[in-house]
């Protein structure tokens, strides 16, 4: 990998350290040498046991925690500027919707942030509201949906100032598999629609797999990029989850959270 | 997946208004119940011996309590104690009111400052809660005192500003830990949430921090009108200021030999400023807590 910045990928990480109290006894290197390009339109997953630092990751790129050392692009421009332009939108596992917003203006929360008029952040608040497939829902309040509609507001919400990039750090961990499936599609459809570079953290190796273009293996302590697993599955269909190359890489990404040897991993995975 | 029942906010609605009126009920339950345990030890007090003195001087019935209403104020004048009482309860409502206001205004603003710069917290909350540990009630006389020998301008500082000040007193320290603790209140997920939105401290303020503080304002607004009310009644005794509930009580409480009854329609005056200040709360209440769960109502 280049060490100059071209400016070109939607996300450029080189040389991420990431440590925590640094200096004093209780010091955690989260990361540790991070380098990754993320290619504009590519959907990547974050996998990794529990506290390998995926969301440290994710919260440093979106500048929500300073680097300690190493550099983070989007789109050419430095974490802090890319936030102050509103490069990206987040989702987290928690919906974080505001109890006394209705819907909608959940939605128009970041666009009232940036001083759009009323009327245009309406206008783009239901639009999003359509796409994500709750318009009837507009005017009703968050605690007044299930969690999984909960969590397609805040995906609409991070798409409200129409970001190049999302971060999602677990968006659909508290949903149940049936729901989570047609989560799924939704993105997928959304990221067709809109044509958005993902950075996508899950526990789930099917996740991982069905969504991404990439998956980026983890291992903690100190955390650390140990594989990426390319995946080519095509257009994703209701068939794809049970064809061999669907399999094939849930296997790869198996293998490559288990074994940390060269040798364990087969040879489609491409060894850091 | 779980739709929503459009009926639901409706419904919500319905209990709210019937637990009100339960609520109003249950007052109105309680009063019957003082009246007849009141008229109850009085009758007992007849045949044996109480630990207390029932005689009529000492507690009146509760009819000529009423009675006391229309009765003049002193012999022969127009006005009736009730009017006099009304009319000292409303000059001591607008002090409390007053105190109040500049209570929780000052106790807000010093949260947000406190909230706003750590520093600030660590070098002001040990003096907010030591301001408590001064009885100011106490040192009343003295206040009113230091108050007279100020002057702002055209404005003259009576003993009325010195009261309000005393009430403003006791409401902010309640209102500033309350609102300190709510404006920290947002889950670490909403702040970041807002920082990626490139969300400016004032943004911060309003959008976020003040909304999520709600829970916790409602009930240190509680306590902080009590202690309003309380202050202006003790505070208007302990001066000796003229106008309010605080100064009848006393006066009444002087003529208990000739008229008994006379000092209990002052207690329902001063019960009145009470309800008066419940009143206003559970009016902000429910305005605040409008876009709110049910659940997460004080
Ligand atoms: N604010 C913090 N202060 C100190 N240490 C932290 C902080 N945030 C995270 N860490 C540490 O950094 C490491 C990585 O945490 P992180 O939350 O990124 O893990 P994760 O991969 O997202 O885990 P999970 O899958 O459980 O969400 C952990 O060891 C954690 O204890
Ligand atoms: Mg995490």
């Amino acid at each position: 990998m280049s060490s100059v910045q071209t400016s070109h990928q939607a996300v450029d990480v080189q040389g991420l350290w990431k440590i925590f109290n640094e200096g004093s006894n209780n010091e955690v290197t989260a990361l540790s040498d991070i380098n990754l390009s993320v290619k504009p339109g590519e959907f990547i997953s974050l996998i990794g046991p529990s506290g390998c630092g995926k969301s440290t990751l994710l919260r440093v790129i979106g500048d929500l925690t300073g680097a300690t050392r190493g550099e983070v692009f989007i789109a050419g421009e430095t974490a802090p500027v890319a936030r102050e332009k509103q490069l990206y939108g987040i989702a987290f596992q928690q919906a974080a919707l505001f109890d006394w917003r209705t819907v909608r203006r959940n939605v128009e929360l970041p666009l009232e942030l940036q001083g759009l008029g009323k009327k245009e952040r309406r206008e783009r608040a239901l639009e999003l509201l359509e796409l994500v497939q709750l318009s009837d829902f507009a005017e009703h309040r968050p605690w007044e949906l299930s969690g999984g509609m909960q969590q397609r507001v805040a995906i609409a919400r991070s798409l409200a100032v129409d970001p190049p990039l999302l971060l999602m750090d677990e968006p659909f961990g508290a949903l149940d598999e049936m729901t989570r499936e047609r989560m799924q599609n939704e993105l997928l459809r959304i990221c067709q629609e809109t044509g958005k570079t993902i950075i996508f953290v899950t526990h789930s190796i099917p996740e991982a797999v069905y969504l991404s273009d990439r998956v980026i293996v983890m291992s903690p302590r100190p955390g650390r990029i140990t594989h990426t697993v390319p995946i080519e599955l095509g257009e994703r269909n209701e068939d794809t989850r049970e064809t061999d190359t669907f399999y094939a890489g849930v296997t790869a990404v198996r293998e490559a959270l288990r074994g940390r040897s060269a040798s364990a991993s087969p040879p489609r995975i491409e060894e850091l | 997946m779980s739709e929503p029942v459009s009926g639901k906010q409706r419904g919500a609605t319905r209990t709210r208004v019937q637990r009100g009126v339960i609520s109003i009920l249950w007052a109105l339950a309680g009063v019957v119940l003082v009246v007849l345990m009141w008229e109850a030890v009085k009758f007992l007090g007849s045949f044996i011996e109480l630990p207390i003195n029932t005689s009529d001087t000492s507690m009146p019935h509760v009819w000529t309590m009423v009675d006391a209403f229309s009765n003049p104020v002193v012999r022969g004048s127009d006005t009736t104690v009730l009017q006099a009482v009304v009319s000292a309860t409303l000059t001591s409502l607008k002090i409390a009111l007053g105190g109040f206001t500049i209570g929780v205004t000052f106790g807000i603003v010093l949260a947000v400052i406190m909230q706003r710069f750590a520093f600030f917290e660590r070098g002001l909350l040990p003096f907010v809660i030591a301001s408590q540990t001064v009885p100011l009630i106490a040192l009343a006389p003295l206040i009113v005192g230091l108050g007279n020998r100020i002057s702002f301008g055209p404005i003259e500082w009576t003993t009325t500003y010195s009261v309000m000040f005393i009430a403003a007193y006791l409401a902010f320290f309640p209102l500033s830990v309350g609102a300190l603790r709510g404006l920290q209140a947002p889950s670490a997920t909403s702040l970041e949430l807002m920082r990626s939105y490139a969300a400016r401290p004032n943004q911060m303020l309003w959008k976020l921090r003040f909304p999520s503080s709600v829970p916790y304002l409602v009930p240190a607004l509680k306590v902080s009108a009590a202690a309003a009310v309380v202050g202006t009644v003790v505070a208007e005794i302990s001066t000796g200021v003229k106008g309010g509930v605080g100064r009848l009580l006393i006066e009444y409480a002087r003529e208990t030999t000739s008229q008994p009854a006379k000092v209990y329609v002052a207690v329902f005056g001063a019960i009145a400023l009470g309800l008066a200040a419940a009143a206003l709360v559970s009016a902000l209440d429910l305005y605040l807590t409008r876009n709110l769960p049910k659940e997460s109502q004080a």
